[in-house]
Formats: structure tokens, C-alpha cells, sequence
């Protein structure tokens, strides 16, 4: 088991440098850079340019980014808040872009099991059909579009809502009611994908053959979905969980700037636009490492609620 | 009319039996009266194809203590009439008419809540694919334990010990160690016996086994009738043994009832239907058994074409279509139950005191004789 895990982080390192490595180059290979607007002297894009270290060659500038990050400096934004410290930068936002995250979830996860599950109770009647027709539409519809509609009719023509995000540093009312919609917003897709699954995955079981011995055992079905069948459908539901933070991780970045939020999402949409080098770069880091560890995270835990499967392929088994 | 006239025969037989029966000493089972009975059960299903007539009105009895085997090929409503009585039909499934009479009362009245008090604790059922019909992820003792403990019959800190009883029952050995663990630490036989130890849980009176040995290879399949016929006899339970297989059949039946296309189509003792064949179905799938006393100049018989289409069943017999010997009436006209004896009863035309004589294909009628004689000296 330990042996495991270290080798499981040995590879997400790994991984992770690659992962810097293609980000590096791709972000410097894109054409223009910081300082193209034709605006700016050819003097002082000199300057500026050697001052961020931009005229040596590519090589030169990735070791010294290598070394710095070797010490956890991550270097200082170019431009869309310059010569502010990324690390800071990244660690005010993260914040808020994570609290909004989980708030999908909790959204998405009661929701999509409840649907998931009655329509697949209810498989074929008017009831599933409705709920099908549902999932087709958040699935097929991205979030962003979602955002905007939703910040149209209810905030901008029914005044329910605030049209931006709060930014008050307590949670308050205002604050609370000006997350209502974003959250929507990057919960529908996980809702649909969720109902879906849990729809096709239950009503498999529910067919299974153990399902029949319960009932002939005397459980009523009642008994029977709660004992046998939820358990059963729900296993592979756990990794999809993973699969919908990230989602809603991504689909935050559209859906941030639609509400004005400062978190990441927004910030990362900024540092691109702007070629702020060092700013993308520790974006990347961040969500590629949160993807890694969640995703060991979750093989680990599928040993201890799965019995059928042992993490490290230790002899648990008899 | 044809299933009236098949209800009305079976039950003058009945009566009869429980008069007759001191005259009877060979048969034991016709004295036993009956635990289950089952009434012109009409079972279909809607699909997108249409109605499919899966059961045409079948009735049966079950006595105390025997074991009735139902054989017939896929599709002849052999295992549909047995999730009729365990009230597990499939949603897409309806009931048309028919009863199914048990301890005073028609299970089909029942609602499933009422239903659940009788599965598992009157009557109870395994299935055919052990390796299916345990829950992958419950840990097999808890599955065995699990509705006594819900219905309050245990508590929960006896369950091992009642399970581990169980367990011992059914042939497991380590019962306390394996009570912890999963199905897939088991073997097919073995997750079989645990089945059966599930299904034994709750002391039912009627077991129906539908195929439970077809997913087991040969060795274990022996093992596994065994066990069910010994725990048959140690409980006193009436057994439906739904199966395919004529050869299983033999060692473990004491009545047997020939399914096809969603009826009856012959019923009587084991000996009867072995040595006795009268329904044209049962005779060739008989012939269409190998032998071992079979030289090689000998063909198999084969019955040809399929079974019929149960969205649209056939008039008359629907056996006819593939049997040579047919009668003109048997497209016309469904016949009924003909006795044959107090226990013996067949569903064909040729048994009517008008219809030609049939004889046995010859090499089924030789392989009757020596077995006749063989029993004779033994």
C-alpha cells in the first residue's frame, strides 16, 4: 500500500513536469506576446522585454523559471497585475472559484441522484421521458450559454438576483443570493450527466439476477433498491464525481467572467488573453495538480468501498 | 373451451385421486395432498412487437414433500409460471385470468406487500446463474441472514450464528471465516449453496429451482442436486424443478409436467413419463435423448422446425406444425387433457378413441423395454 502511493506520486510528479514542459513552450509559442500592442515603443518593448527576462532565448528563460520554481517562486505577473506575486495572486482567488465549485456539487450531486434515480424507478413513463428530455438539453447546452440566459431572464428582466457576483468579504444575504446563479449555472451540466448515468446504471441492477433472489428472499422492492441496488449503482458514480468537479472547475472559467467573480476561472481567462506568461503557467499548475491528487485520491478510496477491489494488488483476497 | 375442459378433467382427477387413493401403492406422491395449486394461469407480456402469449393456461398441482419438475425447451413458459407464483414478473408482464391457490388464498389477489410476507418464508426460489444472483458487493452472510434480520426474526448478533448454521446445512465448510466475505471469493458451486442457503433462510415449505444446475459444470451440477434433494427430504419441502434437461430430471422428479409453448402438454409420474410417453412432443424429445447403448448405424432423432411464435400462438395443438403423426383436427382444434391414469395426463388427439394407434419410435421403445426389465431385476 505505501510502497503504492509512492510510486502513484513518484508518476504524478512526473506528469506534472510534462505537463509544465508542453505548457511552457505552447504558451511562448503563441504568436505576439505581452507587449505587442503596436502602441508601445520599439524602446520600451526593449526595455520591458528585458526586464521580464523575454529577450534571452527560450532555453535560458525555462531553466530559470525551473530554478524558481525549485524554491516554490512562481514568479511575478507580467500583465494583468504587474509585478505582483503570482502565488498570492492565485491564493486570493482560489478561494473563491473552489467555494462556488463545492456549492455545485451539493447542488448537483442530491439533484442528479434524485432524478437519476426516479427516472430509472419510473423507466419508460412520462416521468423519465421528462427527465430525459431535460438531460439532453443541459448536456448539449454548455454552460456559459446557460449563464447568460440565466443572468438575462433572471436577473436582468425579473430582478431576482444581482447581475454580478458580490464581492463582500462575509457571507451575507446579497452575497448568498448573488451566488444563486452562477452556481446554476455550473450545475446543470453535472446534474444531467449524473441523472443520466445513474438512470442507465440503476436500471441495469434493478434487472440483475441478485435483485431477483432479494425479492424472493421476502425483501419488498422498497428494501430491495435501497439495499441491493443503490450500493451497486452507485460505485461507479464515485469516479464520475471526480469527473464533475473538473468539469465544473473548466466551466468556471466562462462562467466567472460572465458574473464578474474574481476567482481563478477569471484569472486564467485574463493571463491567456494577455500572454501573462507566468500567470497561465501557475494556473496550469494548479488545476493539473488538483486533477492528479483528486484522481489518486479517488483510487484510493475505491479500496476501501469497493471489496472487490484491492488498491496496489496487495493479497487481500483469501 | 379447451382450458375448461382441461379444468374440469383436472379436477374430477383430483377428486378422484382422494378417493382412489388406497387402491394406488406404487405411486405415493397421488396421496399427498396439495400445497400449491395452480388454475388455467394465462401470463403475457406487452412488447413493441406485440402481446406475446407466454403462458396458455397452465395448471398444476404441488403435493406435500414432492418434487414436481416442469420441463421444456427456452421459451415454453416453464420459468415464466414459476415467477408467476413468486409474484416476480417483470413490470411489462399482466396476469389475464388465472389462480394460484395457496394456504386458503390466490397469491394473484395479493398485493406485493402482502406478496414479500410469503416469498422468501412460504415459498422461495433460486436461480439459474449463481454467479449473478448474489449481490456482488454484500458479504455473503449478511445476504443469507438479511431478511430474517430485517423482519426481526433474529437479532442482529445471532445472525452469525444462524447463518453459520446455514452455511453448515448446505455444505460450506468454515462457515464462521467465510461469513465475511464476497461472492467473488467463492466458486460457482459454492456461491449455488449459498443461494440455497438464502433461499432456506426464512424455513420456506415450497423451493423452486429454476435451472440451477444449468450455469454449473457436470461434477458440481451432481453435487448441487444432491444437496437440494437432501435438504428436499431433511425439511420436508416441496420442490418445482424447472430445467431443460431430461437427464436431471430422472434422478430427482417425482412427477414431471412437459411445457410447450406455454402449456402443459403432458403430466404424470416420472415412470409414466419415461416408460409411458404419450403426447407426441414428449415422445420425440425422448427419441431425441442419446444413449449410451447407441451403435453407431443408429441416427438421433431430431424434431423438426421451431417452436411457434408466442405473439402469435397457433390454433389447435401447437405442437402439430412439427409433428408427422398430427391429426387434421390438432390445426383445427385445441385438444384437452386426456387421462391416461389417475396421475397420467396428456393434452393431444391421438389419445381420443378415434385417433390411430401410435407407436414408439423403435429405438426409444427398445431402450424402454431394457430399462423396464433392468428395473424389474433390480
Amino acid at each position: 500500500m505505501f510502497k503504492y502511493i509512492t510510486q502513484r506520486i513518484l508518476l504524478m510528479i512526473l506528469t506534472l513536469f510534462i505537463i509544465l514542459v508542453m505548457t511552457y513552450f505552447l504558451v511562448q509559442s503563441v504568436p505576439g506576446g505581452p507587449f505587442a500592442d503596436p502602441t508601445i515603443k520599439p524602446a520600451v518593448r526593449a526595455v520591458l522585454n528585458r526586464r521580464y527576462h523575454l529577450d534571452q532565448p527560450i532555453w535560458m528563460q525555462f531553466l530559470q523559471y525551473l530554478k524558481g520554481l525549485s524554491h516554490l517562486d512562481f514568479g511575478v505577473s507580467i500583465k494583468v497585475q504587474p509585478q505582483a506575486d503570482v502565488f498570492k495572486m492565485i491564493a486570493a482567488r482560489f478561494p473563491v472559484t473552489i467555494q462556488l465549485n463545492l456549492l455545485s456539487n451539493l447542488v448537483i450531486l442530491p439533484v442528479g441522484f434524485i432524478l437519476g434515480i426516479l427516472a430509472a424507478l419510473k423507466k419508460n413513463s412520462i416521468v423519465d421521458h421528462s427527465i430525459q428530455i431535460m438531460v439532453v438539453v443541459f448536456i448539449s447546452v454548455p454552460s456559459f450559454v446557460l449563464a447568460a440566459l440565466l443572468q438575462y431572464i433572471f436577473a436582468y428582466k425579473l430582478g431576482w438576483f444581482p447581475i454580478t457576483f458580490s464581492t463582500a468579504r462575509h457571507m451575507n444575504l446579497e452575497k448568498l443570493l448573488s451566488m444563486v446563479l452562477p452556481v446554476l449555472a455550473l450545475s446543470f451540466g453535472g446534474i444531467a450527466y449524473i441523472a443520466r448515468y445513474l438512470r442507465d446504471e440503476l436500471s441495469e441492477v434493478l434487472n440483475s439476477d441478485f435483485m431477483l433472489l432479494a425479492r424472493a428472499k421476502g425483501l419488498t422492492m422498497r428494501q430491495a433498491v435501497v439495499r441491493h441496488a443503490l450500493r451497486n449503482a452507485l460505485f461507479p458514480l464515485v469516479g464520475m464525481i471526480l469527473g464533475i468537479f473538473i468539469t465544473v472547475l473548466s466551466g468556471s472559467i466562462v462562467v466567472e467572467n460572465v458574473f464578474a467573480i474574481p476567482g481563478t476561472g477569471r484569472l486564467s481567462l485574463a493571463a491567456i488573453s494577455s500572454n501573462d506568461y507566468p500567470l497561465v503557467m501557475a494556473n496550469v499548475l494548479l488545476y493539473t495538480a488538483i486533477g492528479l491528487f483528486a484522481r489518486l485520491i479517488l483510487d484510493l478510496a475505491y479500496g476501501l468501498i469497493d471489496p472487490r477491489v484491492t488498491v496496489g494488488g496487495g493479497k487481500n483476497a483469501e | 373451451m379447451g382450458n375448461n375442459t382441461v379444468n374440469t378433467i383436472m379436477k374430477d382427477n383430483m377428486t378422484t385421486n382422494n378417493v382412489v387413493n388406497t387402491t394406488t401403492n406404487t405411486v405415493t406422491n397421488t396421496q399427498r395432498n396439495s400445497i400449491l395449486s395452480v388454475k388455467d394461469l394465462h401470463v403475457s407480456f406487452s412488447t413493441y412487437g406485440g402481446t406475446v402469449n407466454a403462458v396458455r393456461g397452465v395448471s398444476f398441482d404441488l403435493k406435500h414433500g414432492e418434487t414436481l419438475a416442469i420441463v421444456g425447451e427456452s421459451g415454453s413458459g416453464k420459468s415464466v409460471s414459476s415467477k408467476a407464483v413468486m409474484g416476480l414478473l417483470s413490470k411489462n408482464a399482466s396476469i389475464p385470468s388465472g389462480e394460484i391457490h395457496y394456504d386458503g388464498s390466490n397469491l394473484l389477489k395479493l398485493t406485493d406487500k402482502e406478496f414479500s410476507k410469503i416469498r422468501g418464508s412460504k415459498i422461495s426460489m433460486i436461480f439459474q446463474d449463481p454467479m449473478l444472483s448474489l449481490n456482488p458487493v454484500m458479504k455473503v452472510g449478511k445476504q443469507i441472514t438479511e431478511m430474517l434480520f430485517l423482519s426481526g426474526k433474529i437479532k442482529k448478533k445471532d445472525a452469525i450464528a444462524k447463518a453459520a448454521q446455514l452455511m453448515k446445512a448446505v455444505g460450506i465448510e468454515d462457515a464462521e471465516k467465510r461469513f465475511h466475505q464476497y461472492p467473488f471469493q467463492f466458486s460457482g458451486g459454492m456461491r449455488q449453496r449459498i443461494v440455497i442457503a438464502c433461499a432456506l433462510a426464512g424455513e420456506p415449505e415450497i423451493l423452486i429451482c429454476d435451472e440451477p444446475t444449468t450455469a454449473l459444470d457436470v461434477s458440481v451440477q451432481a453435487q448441487i442436486l444432491d444437496l437440494i434433494s437432501d435438504i428436499q427430504k431433511k425439511r420436508n419441502l416441496s420442490v418445482i424443478f424447472i430445467t431443460h434437461d431430461l437427464g436431471v430430471v430422472a434422478g430427482i422428479a417425482d412427477r414431471i409436467a412437459v411445457m410447450y409453448a406455454g402449456k402443459i402438454v403432458e403430466i404424470g409420474t416420472c415412470d409414466e413419463i419415461f416408460y409411458d410417453p404419450r403426447h407426441p412432443y414428449t415422445i420425440k424429445l425422448l427419441a431425441a435423448m442419446p444413449d449410451m447403448d447407441m451403435d453407431g448405424s443408429e441416427e438421433l432423432i431430431s424434431i423438426p422446425g421451431a417452436p411457434p411464435d408466442m405473439l402469435y400462438p397457433p390454433k389447435g395443438d401447437a405442437f402439430a406444425a412439427r409433428n408427422d403423426q398430427a391429426l387434421k383436427i390438432d390445426f383445427e382444434k385445441e385438444p384437452p387433457m386426456f387421462p391416461i391414469s389417475e396421475t397420467h395426463f396428456a393434452a393431444t388427439w391421438l389419445l381420443h378413441p378415434y385417433a390411430p394407434k401410435v407407436e414408439l419410435p423403435p429405438s426409444l421403445q427398445k431402450r424402454i423395454n431394457k430399462a423396464k426389465t433392468e428395473s424389474k431385476k433390480g
